[in-house]
């Protein structure tokens, strides 16, 4: 005699969720219900089987890297200008120690940074007040900066995706799309990565750098720095 | 950016261009992806093709990962889809045409008695495994990847329902629809001599 719960009740068995109540109710009836218990038995019997799978190892492929290098390689300036970005945090920070130990000041214009050494100042008032017109001012041309690479990076991802068509012979507007997709994401990605990245910077080395900007105050006292 | 998950950390570093972080993100998921396919195509040449097109589709669609869903869950929604395709290519795995040297009968006799009996010191892996395949090899492809995704990937039977555009219950009616027909060819073929 076949049981008419017998589907829904096994089915429901394997859900994901199944409520406390309902887990409750479906092992009542297993428990009164011969059929179902061995319907449910030989389920869960052949699933043991297909558990006894054992893992095969990945025979030796090259994981898409030289796809990825290739993509990613595409003409110098990927490895120069893209690394050299990654840089300019750690710049800013030196660029940030240097004003402080040896009063040099950057500015940054259409060449590059540009360093200038400053006259020795006075007393520890006075360099505080300096400390904070720095910040302001290198903040100011940092933003400078990140406004003048956001516009050299358009022409540059465009170039890129050039270089990255030529090499690939995938000329279709699709493939097109989808590395310019790609290479925007990546940019903005950068960008912001850099605003975060100095952002933190400020904010963390303050203390330290005041620390060291005293410090930096008392060896010029002894007259050996400059 | 939090480090308890590695899989976004190396997803934003490959997104960088980091080659380094791409290879590790591909190591870490290449094993489940290959044992996968071999399920699904009953051979490792097809295995091998799957695992390639699934990893090219992460690659592609990298930038579209969102951290809402499980890295993992996103892989095997990639997968799933190339299975498909792959099968409407080529047929994966038909029954009659991966085994010319085997009889079918004896096959499914050695799984069953296989599974009878305690685990048999006979049997080396790559045997055990071909009697899984061909055991999964009598289930189309809807049903395959059900089975596939519950029980090797644990995957939900709503995430399974989304891939397969289908409603939850459907999902687990195919579940249920397949395991029976597993039980019943593990059935037959124990009582046959
Ligand atoms: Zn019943």
């Amino acid at each position: 005699m076949s049981c008419p719960k017998t589907q829904h009740l096994l089915q429901e068995y394997f859900s994901d969720d199944l409520a406390p109540l309902a887990r409750e109710e479906i092992g009542n009836h297993l428990n009164s219900c011969e059929q179902c218990s061995n319907e449910l038995e030989a389920l869960l019997f052949a699933q043991s089987n297909l558990q006894k799978w054992q893992e095969q190892q990945v025979p030796h492929w090259d994981r898409g890297l030289e796809l990825f290098r290739r993509e990613h390689r595409s003409g110098n300036f990927r490895s120069g200008f893209w690394s050299r970005w990654q840089w300019l945090p750690t710049a800013a920070s030196f660029a940030m120690l240097g004003i402080l130990l040896l009063n040099v000041s950057v500015t940054s214009n259409q060449q590059g940074f540009s360093l200038s050494f400053g006259a020795g100042s006075g007393n520890s008032e006075q360099f505080d007040v300096q400390l904070s017109e720095f910040q302001a001012r290198q903040q100011n041309e940092m933003e400078a900066l990140i406004t003048r690479v956001e516009d050299r990076l358009d022409s540059n991802s465009i170039q890129l995706l050039q270089a990255v068509m030529d090499q690939t012979q995938q000329s279709t507007a699709e493939n097109l799309d989808r590395i310019y997709a790609f290479f925007e994401q990546q940019r903005i990605r950068d960008l912001e990565d850099m605003r975060v990245g100095y952002q933190e910077l400020v904010d963390s080395d303050y203390e330290t750098i005041r620390s060291l900007q005293q410090l930096a105050q008392f060896v010029s006292y002894q007259g050996t720095v400059r | 950016m939090s480090l308890i998950n590695e899989d976004e950390a190396l997803i934003a570093a490959a997104l960088k261009g980091s080659a380094y972080a791409w290879e590790k993100l591909v190591k870490r998921y290449e094993s489940r992806v290959y044992n996968h396919g071999l399920r699904l195509t009953g051979n490792s040449s097809d295995a091998m093709d799957l695992m390639q097109e699934v990893f090219l589709g992460v690659y592609r669609n990298l930038h579209r990962f969102r951290g809402d869903a499980k890295f993992s869950s996103w892989i095997f929604r990639i997968a799933h889809n190339k299975a498909v395709d792959m099968n409407r290519r080529k047929r994966l795995m038909t029954l009659q045409s991966k085994s010319g040297d085997q009889d079918e009968r004896d096959i499914f006799e050695q799984i069953a008695s296989y599974s009878h009996d305690e685990p048999d010191a006979r049997l080396s892996s790559e045997e055990l495994n071909s009697q899984i395949v061909k055991m999964l090899s009598i289930l189309p492809l809807d049903q395959r990847l059900i089975v596939e995704l519950k029980v090797f990937q644990s995957q939900t039977f709503e995430e399974i329902a989304d891939m397969q555009d289908i409603s939850v219950n459907t999902a687990k009616t195919r579940f249920y629809t397949a395991l029976k027909k597993l039980k019943v060819v593990l059935e037959e073929n124990h009582v046959l001599p």
